[in-house]
């Protein structure tokens, strides 16, 4: 099994939690494991024909990007499944997982909302690409939910590395007063998390991985996905050969996706945890859906 | 709009100081005649230099690993240009690729997958008194980090250098004709070490400055092409110290507006924003376009 990454492994995010659930069916599985960095999408065909060459059974491409790739090289090397974590396209052995990361994003813009003082809230993406779009547009919309008339500013960084890049963009947002950012930018992220501790009376959310132990004065909670837990029900459904082609979903039902809060804080008051906590259980039973973007 | 302001010049003076220590590198580099696209690559290894360094020692010695790693990279870099005579230009673009993906690799084996995190001793901003209380270019320029501080210092001493010294007459003659400071005695070869070196040792500084001034971490490619933003600069600046100090402070500005602009919150695509300072870079270039001051020997040799 191997899985191909966007960005480092170190960035305690949505690669380093990608990274963590190789190594899980590794050790649960028993299976050989790889993993490359990949720099350019260019590379990504070739990686990917590089392991359904060397015959991998699995090979995961960590995120949307690997779409387009994994639809070319598939039919070429039909013994091994190909899995992008994002997506649309099925085929014989493509799978592409799709995670309800909006659904959690939408509870911590309630938590967002109650805790800012200033009624205005910042959102800072690495690229936009349509998930974080997404997640952003629930986490204003859960944000609303809550205070109508509040103020979301958002921002790109334009890649996913320049940390310098993200606190700068961090401090413009807290120069226009907003106390909660929520960062979705790895590891240009960590830079966000550096000028919110650096700043008073500001809050930041972390994404994809929990991050709360990042700079746990300041993090609010974390919209995490559970990569390990999903890639191990993926890998273990190719290892068994119960494997379906089709869009894997994982939402909140299946717990792959969630809103963390930060259990060393206790700023989000009792009435709006349980707000969530009811909403949360509502969302799970399929009988509250999180207002999507519209298309561009 | 007021409100505003301060933050702005705040953002572009922080902005701008990274830039400025590896774009006047990179302009001592290129008076000697040689142009470093591994600047890239030495501002990388500062990064980790200065994690590694302030690991050990504190921010102090952070900035003395960063310094070290950049000049590492340099020579590097002046062994296969100067000595082993290869191609400026491939060899640059060779180190940059060598700086990204070693550091990478050291980063991981130091630090391991988890990396670094944020624990990474930084220096905090020291308002000047009496300087400081200037209103608003005062707090903008005068509540900076101790880096900034270092490169008001270090730039008059490198103009003056550069035009009222002998060896800055050295360095000149080199990158202009090298035949020519030949025939005066100069030894072209000792010039262009190390004006390669020092050009390293100030992409690490740059490098040490984010790590240590700003961010507090170190990320596999962080550096995020000021390297070549750097080498930009100096031809913007006309290869002069004070051309290349204002250089950088224009686009230390440019970013620091493309950040205030997005914060705005207009219904304006991003990317507009994101490309701001490249396309102001394209104007500002054809604007000064048959006016080249290029030292003569650039990268001829």
């Amino acid at each position: 099994m191997a899985l191909l990454t966007p960005g480092p492994i170190s960035d305690q995010a949505w690669n380093s939690s990608a990274y963590q659930g190789l190594l899980r069916i590794r050790d649960s599985i028993g299976a050989e494991v790889s993993h490359i960095q990949t720099r350019t999408p260019a590379e990504f065909d070739e990686n990917f024909r590089q392991y359904g060459a060397k015959g991998f059974s699995l090979v995961i491409g960590h995120g949307f990007e690997f779409q387009d790739a994994a639809q070319r090289v598939g039919p070429e090397y039909p013994q091994t499944v190909f899995a992008t974590t994002g997506g649309s396209g099925v085929g014989p052995n493509i799978v592409p997982m799709s995670f309800a990361f909006d659904e959690p994003s939408y509870l911590a813009g309630i938590a967002a909302a109650t805790v800012s003082k200033t009624g205005v809230l910042g959102t800072i993406g690495g690229t936009e690409l349509p998930p974080v779009r997404a997640s952003f547009h629930a986490f204003a919309e859960g944000a609303r939910s809550v205070n109508p008339g509040i103020t979301v500013l958002g921002a790109y960084i334009g890649n996913w590395e320049d940390a310098g890049a993200g606190k700068e963009q961090a401090l413009a947002q807290i120069a226009r007063r907003a106390d909660v950012i929520f960062q979705n930018a790895d590891a240009a992220g960590l830079g966000v998390f550096q000028a919110v501790r650096e700043s008073k009376g500001v809050w930041v959310i972390g994404a994809n991985a929990d991050q709360n132990g990042l700079a746990p004065a300041v993090t609010l909670g974390s919209v995490v996905i559970d990569l390990p837990h999903a890639f191990l029900l993926l890998a273990r459904e190719v290892h068994e050969g119960r494997f379906e082609p089709r869009v894997h979903r994982f939402d909140t039902a299946s717990d792959v996706v969630r809103w963390t809060p930060n259990p060393a804080l206790s700023v989000i008051p009792a009435a709006t945890a349980a707000r969530i906590d009811s909403l949360r259980a509502r969302i799970a039973a399929g009988e509250f859906r999180v207002p999507e973007p519209a298309t561009p | 709009m007021e409100l505003l302001l301060l933050p702005f010049l705040e953002a572009s003076v922080r902005t701008a100081t990274p830039l400025a220590f590896a774009a006047l590198g990179e302009l001592v580099t290129e008076r000697a005649g040689v142009i470093n696209l591994g600047l890239e690559g030495a501002i990388i290894a500062g990064c980790l230099g200065a994690l590694v360094g302030a690991g050990v020692g504190g921010p102090g010695f952070g900035f003395l690993g960063g310094a070290a790693a950049g000049t590492a990279m340099a020579a590097l870099f002046a062994l296969f240009v100067i000595t082993l005579r290869t191609d400026q230009i491939i060899a640059g673009a060779a180190i940059t690729m060598l700086g990204l993906g070693l550091t990478g690799t050291l980063y991981r084996t130091l630090y391991g997958a988890s990396g670094a995190s944020l624990s990474s001793p930084t220096v905090a901003p020291v308002p000047l008194p009496l300087l400081s209380e200037i209103p608003v270019v005062g707090p903008a320029l005068f509540a900076q980090t101790a880096p900034t501080y270092a490169l008001y210092l270090l730039l008059p001493l490198l103009a003056w250098w550069m035009h009222r010294t002998h060896a800055g007459l050295a360095l000149r003659a080199t990158g202009e004709s090298a035949d020519a400071a030949v025939a005066a005695g100069i030894s072209t070869t000792r010039v262009r070490w190390a004006a390669i070196l020092f050009g390293g040792a100030m992409g690490g500084l740059s490098g040490a400055t984010l790590v240590l001034a700003q961010v507090g971490t170190f990320n596999e490619g962080m550096s995020a092409g000021r390297g070549f933003i750097a080498i930009a600069i100096v031809v913007l600046g006309r290869w002069s110290a004070w051309g290349t100090a204002a250089a950088s402070l224009v686009f230390g500005g440019a970013f620091a507006l493309q950040y205030l602009f997005q914060s705005a919150g207009w219904d304006v695509p991003y990317p507009l924003f994101l490309g701001f300072p490249y396309v102001l870079t394209l104007s500002l270039l054809a604007l000064m376009r048959g006016r080249s001051a290029a030292p003569e020997g650039l990268a001829k040799s």
